[in-house]
């Protein structure tokens, strides 16, 4: 079925369109973005359970963005009565004004931007999902977690604990200017599986989820991860420390995400780019990775959780290579920074709800894939690490460092896993190295949805990431 | 409208219920070097719904919550209400009591200024002090003027009304051509202009010194100098590791009156929940379920003193009268600076993310710049990183004697940790 798009988004719009004509009167430009996206999660463990609408994307609340000689502006808000559109742009204009009295008593300078293109355009989309999180049924969704956790309980004689979580989000958005008036309503689904388990005051923790563009539904496939979870616990509590040193390794689809995610997805933001924050501006038509590397990014690229059809500025969805044969070719952009960088936006202009400012982010950052085998890489490797496992990662796109922290490697000797585990692992180097050294990739694919990203420690938003089991070189500690 | 929804909620048979009224104010401004990229305001309401209900003859007890737009209709109210009544007898836990209301009489507070927050924020950052070599790429200034207000079907009706503020800001430093940044994120309750001064200064000074960096050479254990905030992941863990639902989940061994490590060798740890400190972003008279925030000692001398945390957990603990805590403040250390600077060790002062897993203990982070010192001599050094496990850093752990506040931990000025393992970035 079609996720229905929200009824209470169309019910205001006429008075939103409204509200644009009045402030058009005082701004160059006037856009508005209105949400209304409704969620449901479930968290069930052996000790606590909870049923809540809040997801990390659950919100109702409109931004209004402004331009007046160069000077951009936005005011976000909750209440808006559609019946009073005049009363709601005084509101705007009179808090927006408050703010310059300061500025100007300040001294401060404006940085100036031209205006924003306003085409006529319009575009209504509805994905396609089974199930909505608004009317599922809740009961079934608590039963089947609840199995998951207790069946976690007795895979493992040193399970303590097992949390099972599901979330599903019925994003609605509509963007309106004087001349565009875009809708969309789609569904994304994320669940997770938490197993901890202790042995004589060893704990360890082991996480699997899935993740999709598609309604609860999703949920039917997560008991299929768990003998998953509670392997990985059993091999984390024998494992051992690594000798620090630089490997040859072979990342997992989920390390080779998180690799492309730091390394040239943050990288290439091209926000980053008119603050003169990324190395990535000088690189543009340059090498920075092997001939084997090709990198693709954008909300077209990949079904996950964050395959909108247009951002949160109305700019559409777009497919960007980023990387091509180890090439650099372009970054992302959303729609402020393309002006001012006189390039086109990339559709990647997000925010992490309402009420927080529009940043160049990622959606879907993948590897391509190649031809070699697995069982190939393994053989080609002397002494070296199958890395599996994402925890955390953070980039350095000023001086192209990067690190990686990773659940566990398995030990290759002389071309064959030993059985050896190591845990846990800190991946460190600089990008053009890593992705120089990338020399045989799988033909598989996978895509990892169910984390979110930051900008430096803030601005939360849903990504994707993935690629194939990839072969390189690193610094492990 | 929250009248009207008390109404309903206590009309509706339920258990129990809370309802979270959250008005927030807030001034923002991003700028790149120093000219205003964009000014946003947001005015918004947030109203959160929980709703409580027994099962199985009061032996059970699940609840459920949900946000409720400000501008919802009666019959919206009540549809919510009624969903939440359905969906909480469906997450059953173990009962146990809701938070009672307090005889205590709280402050409510006062509005802020924030425009003259702003101003404070905007004023500072012009006058830091800024050379050809090193200054500020750019920042963003959030500053905010907060009503919370809880009321609860026990009787809970308290309202706070304070201000909270953050500057991110990333600095510049080059040499040769070659160009650096160093980031910084800074929450207070409003304009810290000495420390952001004092702070950034440092800042920029590190940037002076990572373009003159060599390689980080170690490759083995080394003992590591934690001089700056990223020293709060490590007390952190030590208080996650006392919170009721890591207890009651067995998921921290920590117990009651038995040391954290079974023979100390170095410093032993105090942990202390604070209702106040200076300016703090989190300083609140109660927390989020009402319960009444009161310095409490945790860990006392690297013995565990108090469990803490959400109501559900510290009832199953059978702990009456607990809260979740927002300021903490460590005590402990017997060394003086000095004392803890001799030798050669690591001060690692640039991470680009330091972190402790609250969980398993690992600690993990890549070294962006550190001082390797041996005696008398001092070399910078960058790339690699240090790990290894509190686990077993916490026998020989070391502080000094003297403390520094980052808003919301006030900590050893100097943490030392002993045989860190350290991966170098040499060839």
């Amino acid at each position: 079925m079609k996720a229905k798009f929200s009824d209470y988004l169309g019910s205001i719009k006429p008075g939103l369109k409204e509200m644009i004509r009045i402030l058009r009167k005082d701004y160059d430009y006037v856009s508005v973005l209105a949400t209304d996206s409704r969620g449901l999660a479930v968290r069930i463990s052996q000790r606590s359970r909870s049923v809540t609408d809040d997801t990390m994307t659950a919100e109702r609340g409109i931004v209004v963005r402004v331009c007046k000689g160069g000077q951009y502006a936005e005011y976000a808000f909750n209440q808006f009565d559609p019946a009073a559109p005049d009363k709601a742009a005084a509101e705007v204009r009179g808090a927006l004004e408050a703010q310059l009295v300061m500025l100007r008593l300040a001294g401060v300078k404006t940085y100036r931007t031209p205006l924003l293109p306003d085409e006529e355009q319009s575009l209504f989309v509805e994905k396609e999902t089974q199930q909505l999180p608004e009317t599922a049924d809740v009961k079934a969704l608590v039963e089947k977690l609840g199995g998951i956790s207790d069946k976690a309980m007795t895979l493992s004689e040193f399970a303590v604990e097992c949390i099972v979580s599901a979330q599903s989000t019925h994003i609605c958005k509509l963007f309106l200017t004087e001349h565009r008036d875009l809708s969309q309503s789609y569904v994304y689904s994320e669940g997770a599986i938490f197993m901890i388990v202790n042995r004589e005051g060893n704990t360890q923790v082991a996480y699997e989820s899935v993740s999709g563009l598609c309604g609860p539904e999703l949920f039917d496939t997560m008991e299929g991860k768990l003998q998953k979870a509670v392997d990985t616990c059993a091999e984390l509590l024998d494992a051992e420390r690594i000798q620090p040193g630089e490997y040859d390794i072979i990342a997992s689809p989920e390390v080779t995400g998180l690799i492309a995610h730091e390394a040239f997805g943050h990288g290439v933001e091209m926000d980053m780019f008119v603050k003169n924050r990324a190395l990535g501006a000088e690189y543009i038509g340059k090498r920075v990775g092997s001939d084997m590397c090709t990198m693709h990014e954008g909300a077209l690229c990949a079904e996950n959780v964050t395959s909108y059809a247009f951002d949160d500025e109305g700019t559409l969805a777009g497919d960007v290579t980023e990387i091509d044969h180890g090439i650099l070719r372009t970054g992302i952009c959303d729609a402020l920074s393309a002006l001012r960088l006189g390039v086109q936006p990339t559709g990647n202009g997000k925010r992490e709800n309402f009420e927080h400012k529009v940043y160049t982010r990622m959606t879907n950052t993948m590897f391509d894939s190649g031809t070699d085998s697995l069982e190939d890489m393994i053989a080609s490797i002397d002494h070296g690490y199958l890395l599996e496992g994402m925890e955390s990662g953070m980039e350095d796109p000023k001086h192209w460092g990067i690190q990686c922290i990773i659940k566990m490697g398995r030990e290759i000797r002389d071309g064959k896993l030993t059985g050896k585990v190591v845990a846990p692992i800190i991946m460190t180097g600089y990008v053009p190295d890593l992705l120089g050294g990338i020399c045989m990739l799988s033909p598989h694919r996978e895509v990892f949805g169910s984390g979110g990203c930051g900008k430096g420690y803030k601005e939360w938003v849903k990504v994707a990431d993935g690629g194939p089991y990839l072969k390189t070189k690193a610094r492990l500690g | 409208m929250l009248n009207q929804l008390v109404e309903i909620l206590k009309s509706s048979g339920v258990y129990g219920w809370e309802i979270s009224d959250v008005k927030t104010n807030g001034w923002e401004f991003y700028f790149i070097r120093h000219e205003l990229d964009q000014h946003r305001v947001k005015n918004v309401e947030h109203i959160t719904v929980k709703v409580y209900q027994t099962a199985d003859n009061g032996e059970s007890l699940g609840f459920a919550s949900a946000e409720i737009a400000p501008t919802a209709s009666r019959q919206e109210m009540e549809k919510l209400v009624s969903d939440l009544a359905y969906r909480s007898t469906l997450a059953k836990n173990r009962a146990f009591t809701l938070t009672p209301p307090t005889d205590e009489q709280f402050s409510e507070g006062k509005a802020s200024d924030i425009a003259d927050i702003s101003a404070d924020f905007i004023r500072t950052m012009a006058e830091l002090p800024e050379t050809d070599s090193e200054d500020v790429n750019s920042y963003e200034i959030f500053v905010s003027d907060v009503i919370h207000r809880l009321i609860t079907s026990t009787g809970i009706d308290e309202t706070e009304h304070y201000p909270s503020s953050m500057i991110e800001v990333v600095v510049n430093a080059r040499r040769d051509g070659h160009e650096i940044e160093l980031y910084r994120n800074y929450t207070s309750g409003t304009c810290d202009a000495a420390g952001l001064m004092r702070d950034l200064t440092r800042t920029m000074a590190y940037g002076r010194d990572r373009l003159l960096t060599q390689p980080t050479p170690v490759n083995g254990t080394c003992d590591v100098l934690f001089s700056g905030r990223d020293a709060c992941a490590i007390y952190d863990y030590f208080a996650t590791r006392m919170s009721a639902s890591m207890i009651y989940r067995k998921i921290s061994d920590y117990e009651i009156g038995k040391p954290i490590c079974d023979r100390f060798e170095g410093d032993k740890v105090t942990v202390t929940a604070l209702r106040e400190l200076a300016n703090s972003s989190a300083n609140h008279a109660f927390d989020e379920e009402g319960s009444v925030i009161r310095d409490t000692v945790l860990i006392e001398d690297g013995v565990p003193k108090q469990y803490i945390g959400s109501r559900m957990f510290c009832c199953y603990l059978g702990i009456e009268d607990s809260f979740i805590p927002t300021n903490l403040a460590v005590t402990g250390g017997t060394g003086s600076q000095e004392e803890l600077r001799s030798g050669r060790y690591l001060e690692v002062v640039e991470f680009s993310d330091f972190q402790v897993d609250e969980i398993t203990g690992d600690i993990f982070g890549e070294i962006r710049l550190a001082y390797l010192h041996d005696g008398d001599k001092t070399v910078p050094v960058s790339g690699g990183s240090i790990s290894g496990s509190m686990n077993d850093f916490i026998r020989t752990m070391r502080m000094s004697s003297d403390s520094t506040q980052y808003d919301d931990m006030r900590i050893p000025s100097l943490t030392l940790l002993h045989d860190v393992t350290v991966t170098g970035a040499e060839g």
